[in-house]
């Protein structure tokens, strides 16, 4: 154990409130873990170390507010640095719609969020453990058995420079129920975040997700969305990231109950020396669930993408199908993609398809369109901002997709291509 | 209008124009013919500013102005235009979309208000049609699957639209059946008025016979190695370009 780790145990050992009872077992966990070296391979990518070196400085006095998004129409909740910013819980909940503090009475009398606490995502991930011995505030999302709740959550996350910040979201989408949530990560400067939610979804329920992980700049931020689907659950998730410093984000689809769907978009568009890595599993446990995912980037300049799609088919799981497939653009020859699916299938009869392609971009075709008077940006954009947008476009929310889109590529056109 | 002097061009490391000088007035129509690598496409290619031709040596105006120092892009707003030899295959991107967005980026250089999507549209018909192109070519992907002789109207089209200053024509009419050649050439006299000159690249006279020249030059390794009026194409096709190994360079040459 290094000294991160072991401050982080410590620091969660005098930790005792409601989820303390929970917290132990990722606490033994946490306190047998070593720090990832370069032969770590779920690590292997990442410049791990510039975590434990960080030094954060609380001079760095920014303070990010958390703008509405234009015609949403949401219920906006604010975790600023890790502290849930209880004004933001004032809303007028529609009925069957329940939003707590973690740290609240009420959220410990829940016996959905006890079970769900810690169970929902992989026990080992390193950072997911740091987030379950110390996030201490964060959300719980209740919606009731058939509600069905229009206007979308929105948890707009926070975390300014010099923060160190763990926050964790429950939320249990009961049957039949439906909803949508927006998990937006926001911070520029030197900072350590780590964000984990957790989402039971019920029977013949459905969940629309989005996790826009637009922290940039020196943030470091660790997290993931893990899902448990019951049976004919569906879930569309929708991943949109920018690099940082550090930035890793896991996703874990669990097919708990039979004829569930997933549909898994992401996408990453990546400059400068930024980095994001992407771990996707998918646990096919029963039969008949389908998932797809379509995992697109763009990585310019001296920056790297990882891609690890894991598809898991256990033996009883038959008539499932599975699709996973990764697109990438390459502007320049010092940018890296690191792009890997592993597919594990024990049942014989399923149909699981994968691939992944790197491109690079058709330096005639850009010619061609700017001897016509189209300029650069504007030519890059037509010739290869399409497979980007395709996912833009696919995104249920219009007006999510109308928001995201301008930042995308205005993003893009700001890339060069070397 | 258009000046070029000694121009020198490097692709890589080979030197392919040798000290290349050429005179373009307002109105007038060069046709420039030669052999096979005697770089008449690197000239087309030098002058709409493709990456990777290095310039290394000379300079080229263009109403006085450095075109030298542009990006490809301010060349064409300049109202330079290269009907390619090869033109790209560019899947994904309709005709439309393309013609579009390059005619509102050069009205925007110019200042002025962009086309009414209406009227964008009746013209791009009315190009079409004048190229018999089928106005469906419009809704397909830039050149995707065009045949060699579809492409090459598709260039004349795109002239059509763009209206350029100076317009040069790389073997336009090669690949083309004998309908397709005058519908080129009407396409090019159509556009010939005192303002707008043309370089016309070929290997044919039969081009010549539609699109009279006012002067014909002969490109060498790299130089022009003789000029002279129309009557310079027809000799070349009786005789080749052998004889002209031993002429001496025209005035001007080093
Ligand atoms: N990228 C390159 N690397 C090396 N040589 C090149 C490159 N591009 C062109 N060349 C060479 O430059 C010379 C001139 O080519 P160019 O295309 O200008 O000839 P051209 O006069 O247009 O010939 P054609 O009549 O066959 O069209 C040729 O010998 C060609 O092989
Ligand atoms: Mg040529």
């Amino acid at each position: 154990m290094t000294n991160w780790l072991s401050s982080a145990a410590q620091r969660g050992e005098a930790i005792h409130d409601w989820l303390a009872p929970r917290r132990q077992a990722s606490l033994r966990l946490l306190q047998e873990s070593q720090w990832p070296t370069r032969k770590t391979e779920a690590w292997k990518y990442v410049p791990i170390n510039v975590w434990e070196r960080a030094e954060l400085s609380t001079a760095v006095a920014s303070n990010i507010e958390a703008e509405p998004i234009e015609g949403l129409n949401s219920f906006d909740i604010v975790i600023r640095d890790g502290q849930l910013q209880a004004d933001t819980l004032a809303a007028a909940w529609p009925e069957g719609l329940q939003v707590l503090p973690l740290a609240s009475a009420e959220a410990a009398r829940l016996d959905w969020a006890q079970a769900t606490f810690a169970q929902v995502k992989p026990e080992r991930h390193l950072f997911g453990l740091v987030n379950d011995v110390l996030a201490t505030d964060g959300l719980i999302i209740d919606v009731a058995d058939g509600a069905r709740i229009e206007r979308p959550l929105r948890i707009v996350n926070i975390v300014n420079g010099g923060s160190e910040a763990h926050a964790r979201v429950l939320v249990r989408v009961g049957s039949g129920a439906k909803v949508s949530i927006v998990e937006h990560y926001v911070g520029n400067q030197l900072s350590q975040s780590t964000g984990f939610a957790e989402y039971s979804i019920g029977t013949d329920a459905e969940l629309e997700h989005y996790r826009f992980a637009l922290q940039s700049g020196e943030a470091m931020h660790i997290g993931g969305s893990h899902f448990d689907l019951a049976e004919r659950a569906t879930l569309t998730s929708n991943l949109v990231a920018f690099g940082s410093r550090l930035s890793r984000v896991d996703m874990d689809i669990n097919h708990k109950g039979e004829g569930a769907k997933a549909l898994l978009n992401a996408i990453y568009l990546l400059d400068g020396k930024e980095l994001f890595d992407l771990h996707s599993n998918i646990e096919h446990a029963v039969a008949n669930g389908t998932s797809e995912e379509n995992v697109r980037g763009i990585v310019a300049d001296n920056s790297r993408a990882v891609f690890n799609g894991r598809i898991h088919i256990h033996r009883h799981a038959q008539k499932t199908l599975a699709e996973l497939n990764n697109r990438n653009l390459l502007l320049s020859d010092r940018a890296e993609i690191n792009t890997k699916p592993e597919l594990e299938i024990y049942a014989d009869d399923v149909r699981c398809a994968h691939g992944a392609t790197v491109a690079e971009i058709d330096k005639k075709a850009m010619y061609y369109l700017q001897s016509r008077g189209i300029e650069r940006e504007q030519a890059q954009i037509m010739l290869n901002f399409g497979f980007i947008n395709e996912l833009v476009d696919d995104m249920p929310n219009a007006v999510l997709a109308e928001w995201l889109r301008p930042q995308l590529r205005q993003r893009f056109a700001a890339m060069e291509v070397k | 209008m258009l000046s070029i002097k000694n121009l020198q061009v490097r692709v890589e490391d080979k030197t392919i124009l040798k000290g290349l000088n050429l005179e373009v007035k307002p109105g007038e129509v060069h046709a420039i013919m030669g052999p096979n690598g005697s770089g008449k496409s690197t000239l087309g290619y030098t002058l709409s500013g493709r990456p990777g031709y290095e310039v290394e040596g000379g300079s080229v105006t263009i109403d006085g102005a450095d075109l030298l120092e542009l990006e490809a892009e301010d060349r064409a707003r300049a109202g330079l235009f290269l009907a390619f030899q090869y033109p790209v295959e560019i899947p994904g991107v309709s005709n439309m979309e393309f013609l579009k967005a390059a005619l509102d980026a050069q009205h925007k250089a110019q200042d002025k208000e962009p086309m009414s999507s209406r009227d964008f549209l009746q013209a791009a018909r009315a190009a079409c049609k004048q190229v018999n192109l089928p106005a469906e070519f419009l809704k397909r992907g830039v050149n995707e699957g065009f045949s060699g002789g579809e492409k090459k109207r598709n260039e004349i089209m795109q002239m059509l639209m763009l209206q350029p200053k100076i317009c040069i024509l790389d073997e336009t009419d090669s690949g083309l059946d004998i309908d397709a050649l005058q519908v080129v050439a009407n396409g090019v006299n159509s556009q010939r008025s005192p303002e707008r000159s043309f370089i016309v690249v070929t290997h044919y006279q039969r081009l010549l016979d539609y699109i009279k020249p006012d002067f014909v030059h002969v490109l060498s390794d790299g130089k022009i190695v003789k000029s002279g009026d129309s009557s310079l194409a027809l000799e070349l096709e009786q005789q080749g370009y052998a004889w002209l190994q031993d002429q001496p360079a025209p005035a001007g040459e080093e």
